[in-house]
């Protein structure tokens, strides 16, 4: 069967197993690699991606779900040439060492702070339980999400 | 003589140029690179932890569809390894572990390949497994390795036999006189640790191709070198004939320090022509990690009422897992993570790598420093208990400073840890005391000190003045995520010619571009690439200079070098850009590159005193103070991190802000390694965490912000009095924690984890502490 589902605002065919996962079938099948293959049980984000403005993990859901589903991927959150209030942020603060992590951090705190957008420190730290980072430590990552909402603050 | 370069020219919280594509996903790492012409390999691998293979047929296997070939054993007979060959590329006869590879399938889709490995016949005639250096080292064992005595020997010098793969031994003084004093108070603690897996986010991986003859290795490594050189050793061919290049490395944490993937793939390219990905899924990556090492230890001291310590004595058992690895070298470190803290007396280590029927352990940050300076510690406080000294007195008294002794008799330059330690009073005393319920919490405190050191060793570069007035840098470095590459070394360069970083362009590793390199890790990529970055450009400078000087008609010392133009001293607006400069060089003689290099000078260590070290005295010591507040929840166990702080020895801080970064992370990750980091061996001998399920690594909710503070000036060789300071922020961590729990307990703390059911254990029961009989407390019986 072929599931028809929007990638990034371009219409996209899928004949592959119902039951492989949309992370293997962006990494795979259109070679998007952006969202990264870590560890495959929704534990530690890093393949985070938004599904109907939602962000969830992509290793968790089976593409025969996402028929008519409207996907965007880490490579479609900004334009070629600019960052994302959540990406600038995060090369401002100097907050990258890796990077595989990254991504799925993008995502999250992107759509958090769509729901949220004046978060407490204590809040941005609830929603990120579900990114996992092996080098930085975490708080100047949490730094500068706080940042962006101080900035847009600012803005306002 | 052109003027010394000012280190401030180079300090500056400089970006990292390679977040904005890590932000937009764009980064290709090794396990992004395979596509649709690329051939999907898999390992099978044993389910056993020890046996003899008694059956093993591929027919079936090789007839499924996609199907390109199979690797045997057949196909890598030598072996490997750091110190001895003890370790084939495939298990051909005997099981050694569970989970060694036995053989190999490329095809053309991970599916197909995952389908022939359940098409292999395979029959395994089990042993009972060896599974821990208690029963590893009671007489009459089975050998792991029985043929160990036929093994090729690498590096000569070290005690080893039957089941102990390594043996490293420092003897100075007499301890059995300083034990017989009747003035001093005998001490004596067993210490041990678990193991911990790196869990970087990016498995070990491998794309490699056979072309032109020569294999080109395309891998997620901190060593490109090694793995040329293993690979070409497993495959009994010249290392010329093997090309490895490095995509931005997903994290190593010392993971990628040696060779795994790479022969494997290396031999499928070959059988198959085509070029081959290999990737190991996060359950290989757990189940088969190069962990640090589980490790036991006994140390006993003899200490003055003064607190003078007359005489310790110190055995570690380090588990290898089935083959030597990083282990052999690493029995090396003790001497300097446990002997180099405190001013010693007469002083008697023995380091054992011992061999059991588990998965190979390896390098993991700060490795061996972590439990040494854990056992080390927790052993210092329990001396200041029995002779009634304060614990911050007692260090300040006993640190090693200008002109002490280290254990294998070099004599450290310097003093650092005792200033250190006081930079550290005054940070707790900055804070006001924490405040908790004492009816639900107890509340603990502790400082202790660490020694690392930095691996020095070969590096190489090159460096191209371009016409553009940018530089190109060549070396074998890899940016595994520190940022080194991308900050450090740029602006080094940068500072030594007179440009703005950006102007640095840094090629990342290839060894057919560049020279030899150990590797990225130790702490050694600022100090060893560094230097030899720094020297290529001394090289760069004399022949530039040389063209302007007759150009201005003005002495090469009167020049000054600097935003990009040359001009006379003194004399703003004078001379010219860069550019016209190089244009004129090209005319005269060519376009302008220089190579430089650098390797470990060589510290004096004192004759007789060390036996099987591959470094007998370390040239760049780092010293590192931490201290924490914590919090313990009387009725569950669980511990919270009130405050930390750091003093850290960095040398000379060429980008505060990266080392701020590193220092934060750091800690975390001991922060793991202290509290809910747990890998425990099942009597099958498979390690039973086989996922982020079952192993804890932080969460946000784990961490907090730490307080550094950097020791700036402390002496170095490494260029611009620069330091390594990626490596160190792990090394106290575990020790500190365990101190604070102690203070908090009022009772012994002897191992790590600290998980809440052991604290609870450590709260509710009176206990004697740890005894682990296979250690002698007397120290001759070890060795």
């Amino acid at each position: 069967m072929t599931i028809r589902l929007t990638i990034n605002g371009q219409i996209r065919t899928y004949d592959g197993d119902p039951r492989d996962s949309l992370l293997d079938a962006l990494r795979r099948t259109y070679r998007l690699t952006g969202a990264k293959d870590v560890c495959r049980e929704g534990f530690c984000g890093a393949c985070t991606v938004h599904i109907d403005g939602q962000a969830v993990p992509s290793c968790l859901r089976p593409m025969g779900l996402l028929e008519g589903a409207d996907v965007t991927t880490i490579e479609g959150i900004s334009s070629p040439e600019g960052f994302s209030p959540v990406q600038a942020a995060f090369v401002e603060h100097d907050v990258v060492q890796c990077g595989m992590c990254f991504p799925g951090m993008v995502m999250s705190m992107t759509d958090f702070l769509k729901r949220n957008p004046s978060p407490s420190r204590a809040e941005v730290k609830t929603a990120m339980a579900g990114n996992l980072c092996r080098c930085t430590g975490y708080e100047k990552i949490v730094d500068a999400v706080m940042s962006v909402q101080a900035d847009e603050r600012a803005n306002r | 003589m052109t003027q010394k370069l000012e280190p401030s020219g180079a300090v500056m919280d400089y970006p990292r140029r390679d977040a904005g594509d890590k932000v937009r996903g764009r980064t290709k790492y090794t396990v992004d690179q395979a596509g649709s012409d690329t051939l999907h390999a898999v390992l099978v691998r044993s389910d056993v932890a020890a046996g003899r293979i008694a059956a093993l047929q591929v027919d079936a296997a090789l007839a499924m569809p996609g199907v390109r070939a199979i690797a045997t054993g057949e196909d890598a007979p030598d072996r490997h390894g750091l110190g001895i060959a003890d370790h084939p590329i495939f298990a051909s006869t005997d099981i050694r572990y569970h989970g060694e590879p036995i053989l190999a399938i490329a095809a053309d889709t991970l599916d197909q390949a995952k389908a022939a490995a359940a098409k292999v016949v395979l029959r395994i005639d089990p042993v009972e497994p060896v599974l821990t250096m208690a029963e590893a080292l009671q007489a009459g064992a089975r050998l792991i390795h029985p043929d160990w005595k036929d093994y090729e020997i690498l590096f000569s010098g070290a005690a080893r036999g039957g089941n102990i793969a390594w043996t490293a031994t420092v003897e100075r003084g007499d301890t059995d006189a300083a034990f017989a004093r009747d003035d001093v108070t005998i001490v004596e603690g067993c210490y041990r640790v678990g193991r911990q897996n790196h869990v970087s986010f990016e498995p070990r991986a491998v794309v490699a191709s056979f072309e032109d003859g020569r294999y080109h290795i395309v891998t997620s490594t901190q060593a490109p070198w090694t793995v040329k050189n293993v690979t070409a050793m497993a495959l009994g061919i010249s290392p010329s004939q093997v090309r490895v290049t490095v995509p931005p490395v997903g994290g190593g944490f010392g993971l990628k320090f040696d060779c795994s993937l790479e022969p494997y793939a290396a031999i499928l390219a070959r059988k198959t022509g085509q070029k081959v990905s290999l990737i190991n899924s996060r359950e290989e990556e757990m189940l088969t990690c190069l962990s640090r090492e589980n490790a036991e230890i006994r140390l006993r001291s003899a200490v003055t009422p003064e607190g003078e310590i007359a005489a310790r004595e110190g055995t570690v058992l380090m588990d290898c897992g089935a083959y030597g690895g990083e282990q052999v070298f690493l029995t090396t470190m003790t001497a300097h993570t446990l002997g180099g803290n405190y001013r010693l007396g007469a002083t008697k280590i023995a380091s054992h790598a011992v061999y059991t029927n588990t998965a190979p352990n390896g390098a993991f940050r700060a490795c061996n420093g972590v439990y040494n300076t854990f056992a080390l510690e927790r052993h210092t406080d329990e001396i200041c208990a029995a002779i009634g000294m304060d614990p911050m007195e007692f260090r300040k008294r006993n640190v090693v400073g200008d002109g002490s002794l280290g254990a294998t008799g070099q004599v450290f330059q310097g003093d650092v840890l005792k200033p250190m330690l006081e930079r550290m009073e005054r940070l707790i005393g900055a804070d006001p005391q924490p405040e908790i319920d004492p009816d639900r919490y107890l509340y603990g405190q502790a400082t202790t000190v660490g020694t690392w050191f930095i691996f020095v060793g070969p590096s190489a570069a090159s460096v191209i003045l371009n016409a553009d007035g940018s530089a190109t840098l060549v070396t074998s470095g890899v940016e595994i995520g520190s940022g080194t590459m991308m900050q450090s070394l740029p602006q080094m360069v940068a500072a030594e010619l007179g440009i703005h970083p950006d102007k640095v362009i840094v090629k990342t590793a290839d060894t057919d571009a560049s020279g030899r390199d150990l590797g990225v890790g130790g702490g050694r990529t600022t100090v060893s690439i560094g230097a030899a970055s720094t020297a290529a450009c001394a090289e760069v400078r004399q022949k530039l200079l040389s063209v302007a000087s007759e150009m201005l008609q003005t002495p090469v010392s009167k020049l000054v070098l600097g935003n990009g133009r040359i001009e006379i001293a003194g004399r703003a607006g004078s001379g010219m850009t860069i550019q016209t400069v190089i244009a004129e060089a090209e005319v005269r003689h060519g376009p302008i590159s220089g190579s430089g290099a650098f390797t470990a000078p060589g510290t004096p260590s004192m004759p007789g005193c060390a036996a099987g070290h591959f470094i007998d005295a370390i040239d760049i010591p780092v010293f590192a103070v931490h201290n924490c507040d914590i919090a313990i929840e009387k009725a569950t166990g669980r511990i919270s991190v009130l405050n930390y702080r750091v003093v850290q020895d960095v040398g000379r801080a060429i980008n505060p802000r990266a080392i701020k970064s590193q220092v934060q992370g750091g800690v975390v990750q001991g922060l793991g390694y202290a509290l809910h980091e747990e890998m425990t061996i099942n009597g099958d001998g498979c390690i039973d965490q086989s996922g982020f399920e079952t192993y804890k690594i932080p969460g946000v909710g784990d961490a907090i912000p730490i307080t550094l503070e950097m020791f700036e000036g402390a002496p170095s060789i490494g260029p611009l009095g620069t330091k390594g300071a990626g490596e160190v922020p792990i090394l106290n961590v575990g020790a500190t924690i365990a101190c604070a729990v102690a203070n908090a307990t009022g009772k012994q703390v002897n191992e790590l984890p600290l998980v809440p059911p052991r604290v609870l254990d450590i709260i509710e029961n009176e206990t004697s502490g740890l005894d682990l009989v296979h250690i002698h407390s007397d120290w001759r019986r070890n060795v």
